[in-house]
C-alpha cells in the first residue's frame, strides 16, 4: 500500500478544506473594515462565530500531517517561509482573542478589538497567498536543506498571488455574507461581489501566465497536462461569470457556492500541476515521508477522525443554517 | 553587535512556550476544580458551590482562549526555530501530537460549549458529566504533550537508517522512561496552581470583608486540594529526581550547583551560588552546612556529584538549571510551610481570622504560575546541550535563518503577547474585583466554540431532558 500518498491526500484536503472554510471566514474579517456601523459589524461577526475555531483546526492538522509524515518538507518550508508564517500565526491569534475580548470590553475599546480583528483577518490571508506564491515560484534547496533567503518569499510573483487570495478570500466572504446577512449587510456583500469578484478573476489569470514565466516547472505542466488545464480555467470563467449574474438574485447561497466552486477549481489546478511533489519541483512525496509506521498511526488517527470532525462541522453549519439573527443569537 | 540564530531561536522559543504554559495550566487545575465543586454541589445542593463553580468558570473560559491560539504557534514553531529538530523527532513525536490536536478538537467541539453554555439548558447532570469531560480532555491532552517532550528527554523505540528516524516500536515511543513519572508531576503542578489561585483569591475577599460565605469556601476547599496535591508531589517530585538522576546525571549535579567530582563531606546545601561555567567553579556559595548530605545522600556524610563528571562540552549551563531548580524548590517549601500552617489554623478554628496568614495566600496566589515554570525551565536549560537527549544537540537543530530575521520575530511576539496578556490581566481583575454574586450563569468569553451553539443545542438538549431542565 502506497502509505505516503495517503498521507499526501490526507495533507491535501486538509488544505483545501482550511482554504475553502478559513478563507470565507478571513474575507468576512476584511470586509468588517469596511463597515462603519456598530450593530451591523455584530451581526457581521456573529455569521462566523459559530464556525470559526473549527475551521482553524485543519491548519493545525496540515502542520502537524507533515510533520509526522513528511518531515523533511516540514524542516525544509518551514524555514523557508519563516517570516510569512510567524505573521501569519500571530495575526491569527490576534484575531482569535479578538472574538474574545470585544464582548469583553467597554467604551470605545470594542472597536478596538474590531479593528485587530479585521487587520489580523487580511495580514493572515496575504501571508497564506505569500505562501502559495513562493511554492510555486520553488524555494532554493540544497541537499535536502533550505539555503534560499527569507527574504525570498517578498518576490513580485509570491506579492501577486498574496493580492488575488485575499481578492478571493474576500469573493468567498461576500459570498458567505450574501448568504447569511439580511437587508444592510447583504446589500454590502452585493456591492462588494459586485467590484470584487472581476478584480478577483482578473488577478488569477494573470497569476496564471506570470507563474508558467517565473517556474519552468510550470510551463512543462501545461505543456503535460494542456487539456485538462484548459478545462479547469474555461470553468473557472464560466462560474465566475455566472456568479456575476447571481448577484442580488433570488438564491442567497448561489453566489457562495460558485465562489467555493471557483476555489475548488484554483486548488485542483495546482494539485494538477505539483503533483507529485511535496515541495513543488523540489521533492517528491515519496523521498520527503517518513517511515511506515509513523505514517500508519497518523493515518490511523485522520480515519477515525475526519469523519467525525466533518460530521461536526455539518452539523455545526446545519444548526446555524439561515439567516444570522440581527440581534445575536441569544 | 553578531546576532547568533542559536541563542534567538531558542529565546523565542522560550518565551512563547512559556507564555503558553501559563495557560494549559490553569485550565487544567481549574477544570479539575470546577469538575469536584459541581460534584460537590449536585451532591448537597447548596448554592454557595453553584456561585463558586460560576464564578470560577468565567475565568476558566477567558484562559482556555488564551491557551488555544498560543497553542498553535507552537505546531508550527518546531519547524520554524528548529528545523533539523522537527526532521529528525517529526517520526516519532509527530503522530502525538497530531493525536493532541485530535484530543483538543474534541474536548472544544463536544463538550466545552455545554459546559460554558448550557448550565440552564441541559439539566444538571448531563453538565456534569460534560465538565468531567472537559476535565479529562484538559489532562489527555497533557499526556499526549508530555509523552512527547518525555521522549525528548529519555528517547525509545527508534533507530536510525540512513540518518533518518525509523519508529521500530510505536508503544515505548509514546511510553518513554520518563513519561509516567513527569506526567503526574506536571498534573498535581497543575492542581497545585489551581488550587493556590482559587484560594489566594477567596484570601482576597475575606481581607476585604466582601463576599464572606464565598471566601471562607473557596479558601477552605483550595487549601484542602492545595494539602493533598502537594503531600502527593513530595512523594513523585522525589521519584522523578530519582529517575532523572539515572537517565540525566548532568541536569540533576547542574541542578544542585557542586562542581568537584565529589563535594566535601559532610555535603553543603547550596541555596545561592555565583557559577563560573569556564573555571568550572563557583565565585560565591551560600549554603547550609550538612543539609546536602542529609537531604540528597539521606546519611549524615554523604558526598553530591558535581558537574565535572560530565564532560564540559555535555554540560548544561549550571546558572539556569540551579536557579530554575530552586525557584521551584523554594516555591515548593514555601507552599508546604503555608498548608502545614493551614492545617494547625484549621484544627484551631482560626483558618478565616488569621490575617497574616489571608496576605500570606494572597502574595501566594501565583506561586504555582511560578513554580511550574520554574519546573519547566528545570527540565528543559537541563537537558541541554542535546535538544533530544543523546541524539541531537541543540546547536545542530537551528533552522538556516538569518540572526535579524529572527530578532524581528521575537519582537512581534512579545509586543502582541503583551497585548494579550494586558488584556487578560484588565478582565481577569474586573471579574474578579466584580465578585462572585454578579458572575452570569454563563461565561462571556470562549477561546473558542461555539459561543452561540447555545441557543440551538442547548434548547435541543432541553427539549429532549424536560424533567432535568429548572
Amino acid at each position: 500500500m502506497d502509505l505516503p500518498l495517503f498521507s499526501a491526500a490526507f495533507a491535501a484536503l486538509a488544505v483545501a478544506l482550511y482554504v475553502m472554510l478559513d478563507g470565507f471566514d478571513l474575507g468576512v474579517g476584511a470586509l468588517l473594515l469596511r463597515e462603519p456601523d456598530e450593530n451591523l459589524r455584530d451581526q457581521i461577526i456573529n455569521s462566523i462565530m459559530p464556525m470559526w475555531d473549527g475551521n482553524e483546526t485543519w491548519l493545525v492538522m496540515t502542520g502537524v500531517a507533515l510533520l509526522a509524515a513528511f518531515p523533511l518538507a516540514y524542516a525544509i518550508l518551514m524555514p523557508a517561509f519563516y517570516l510569512p508564517i510567524i505573521v501569519m500565526v500571530l495575526s491569527l491569534g490576534l484575531r482569535g482573542v479578538s472574538f474574545d475580548f470585544r464582548s469583553q470590553a467597554v467604551g470605545q475599546w470594542p472597536r478596538f478589538w474590531d479593528i485587530t480583528f479585521s487587520l489580523g483577518s487580511i495580514v493572515a490571508a496575504s501571508m497564506q497567498g505569500l505562501i502559495l506564491g513562493g511554492l510555486l515560484q520553488g524555494v532554493t534547496i540544497t541537499d535536502h536543506e533550505f539555503s534560499g533567503s527569507v527574504f525570498d518569499t517578498f518576490r513580485p510573483f509570491p506579492i501577486l498571488t498574496a493580492v488575488s487570495v485575499l481578492a478571493g478570500y474576500i469573493v468567498l466572504g461576500s459570498g458567505w455574507l450574501h448568504l447569511k446577512g439580511t437587508a444592510a449587510v447583504r446589500a454590502l456583500a452585493e456591492r462588494s461581489l459586485r467590484r470584487v469578484t472581476p478584480v478577483f478573476v482578473g488577478l488569477a489569470t494573470v497569476t496564471c501566465i506570470a507563474a508558467a514565466f517565473v517556474q519552468p516547472g510550470i510551463k512543462a505542466a501545461w505543456a503535460a497536462h494542456t487539456v485538462p488545464l484548459v478545462m479547469i480555467a474555461l470553468l473557472f470563467y464560466a462560474a465566475s461569470a455566472i456568479l456575476m449574474t447571481a448577484i442580488g438574485g433570488k438564491s442567497d447561497i448561489l453566489p457562495l457556492l460558485l465562489a467555493l466552486l471557483q476555489f475548488a477549481l484554483g486548488i485542483a489546478g495546482t494539485v494538477l500541476v505539483i503533483f507529485p511533489d511535496v515541495v513543488p519541483f523540489r521533492l517528491t512525496l515519496w523521498d520527503a515521508s517518513s517511515s511506515a509506521v509513523s505514517q500508519i498511526c497518523l493515518l490511523t488517527g485522520a480515519i477515525v477522525v475526519t469523519p467525525m470532525i466533518l460530521a461536526y462541522s455539518a452539523f455545526a453549519y446545519r444548526v446555524f443554517r439561515g439567516k444570522t439573527p440581527e440581534k445575536g443569537w441569544e | 553587535m553578531k546576532l547568533d540564530p542559536e541563542v534567538l531561536a531558542r529565546v523565542q522559543f522560550a518565551f512563547t512556550v512559556t507564555f503558553h504554559i501559563i495557560f494549559p495550566t490553569m485550565s487544567i487545575g481549574l477544570a479539575a476544580f470546577l469538575m469536584v465543586i459541581e460534584g460537590l454541589w449536585l451532591k448537597t445542593k447548596d448554592p454557595v458551590y453553584l456561585e463558586i463553580y460560576r464564578f470560577w468558570m468565567g475565568i476558566f473560559a477567558m484562559g482556555f482562549g488564551v491557551g488555544v491560539v498560543t497553542g498553535i504557534v507552537l505546531s508550527f514553531e518546531f519547524g520554524l526555530g528548529f528545523a533539523k529538530f522537527a526532521q529528525i523527532a517529526g517520526p516519532a513525536i509527530g503522530p502525538s501530537i497530531g493525536l493532541e490536536v485530535l484530543t483538543a478538537f474534541f474536548l472544544e467541539a463536544g463538550f466545552l460549549g455545554i459546559m460554558l453554555f448550557g448550565l440552564k439548558r441541559v439539566g444538571p447532570k448531563l453538565h456534569f458529566f460534560a465538565t468531567c469531560m472537559v476535565a479529562l480532555g484538559t489532562q489527555i491532552s497533557a499526556s499526549w504533550i508530555l509523552s512527547a517532550n518525555s521522549w525528548m528527554q529519555t528517547p525509545d523505540g527508534i533507530t536510525f537508517e540512513n540518518g533518518r528516524v525509523v519508529v521500530t516500536n510505536w508503544l515505548r515511543v509514546i511510553h518513554n522512561p520518563s513519561w509516567l513519572v513527569r506526567l503526574p508531576h506536571m498534573l498535581l503542578a497543575a492542581f497545585i496552581t489551581g488550587s493556590f489561585f482559587v484560594a489566594g483569591v477567596g484570601a482576597w475577599y475575606l481581607l476585604c470583608g466582601k463576599h464572606e460565605i464565598f471566601g471562607r469556601r473557596t479558601v477552605s476547599l483550595g487549601l484542602g486540594f492545595a494539602t493533598v496535591a502537594v503531600a502527593c508531589q513530595l512523594f513523585v517530585g522525589d521519584l522523578l529526581y530519582g529517575k532523572m538522576l539515572h537517565y540525566q546525571p548532568s541536569k540533576m549535579q547542574a541542578a544542585e550547583g557542586f562542581w568537584e567530582e565529589n563535594s566535601p563531606s559532610p555535603a553543603p546545601y547550596n541555596w545561592i551560588i555565583i557559577p563560573d561555567q569556564t573555571h568550572q567553579r563557583n565565585r560565591f556559595a551560600l549554603a547550609t552546612p550538612v543539609l546536602g548530605s542529609l537531604w540528597l545522600t539521606h546519611s549524615l556524610r554523604g558526598r553530591v556529584a558535581g558537574l565535572k563528571n560530565t564532560p564540559r562540552d555535555l554540560q548544561p549551563t549550571m546558572g539556569m538549571v540551579f536557579y530554575g531548580f530552586h525557584t521551584m524548590f523554594i516555591v515548593a517549601i514555601l507552599m508546604f510551610f503555608i498548608v502545614a500552617v493551614s492545617l494547625w489554623l484549621r484544627v484551631q478554628q482560626r483558618l478565616f481570622s488569621t490575617r497574616w496568614f489571608l496576605r500570606a495566600l494572597v502574595i501566594m496566589t501565583p506561586s504555582g504560575f511560578i513554580a511550574t515554570i520554574a519546573g519547566w525551565y528545570t527540565a528543559e536549560t537541563g537537558r541541554q546541550p542535546w535538544v533530544i537527549w543523546g541524539i541531537l544537540r541543540t546547536a545542530d537543530a537551528i533552522s538556516p535563518v538569518p540572526g535579524g530575521a529572527m530578532l524581528s520575530t521575537l519582537i512581534a511576539f512579545v509586543v502582541i503577547y503583551a497585548l494579550f496578556i494586558t488584556a487578560f490581566l484588565i478582565f481577569a481583575f474586573r471579574m474578579i474585583r466584580r465578585g462572585p454574586e454578579d458572575a452570569p450563569d454563563h461565561a462571556e468569553a470562549s477561546g473558542s466554540l461555539v459561543n452561540a451553539l447555545r441557543t440551538q443545542v442547548m434548547d435541543h438538549a432541553a427539549a429532549t431532558h424536560p424533567g432535568e431542565g429548572r
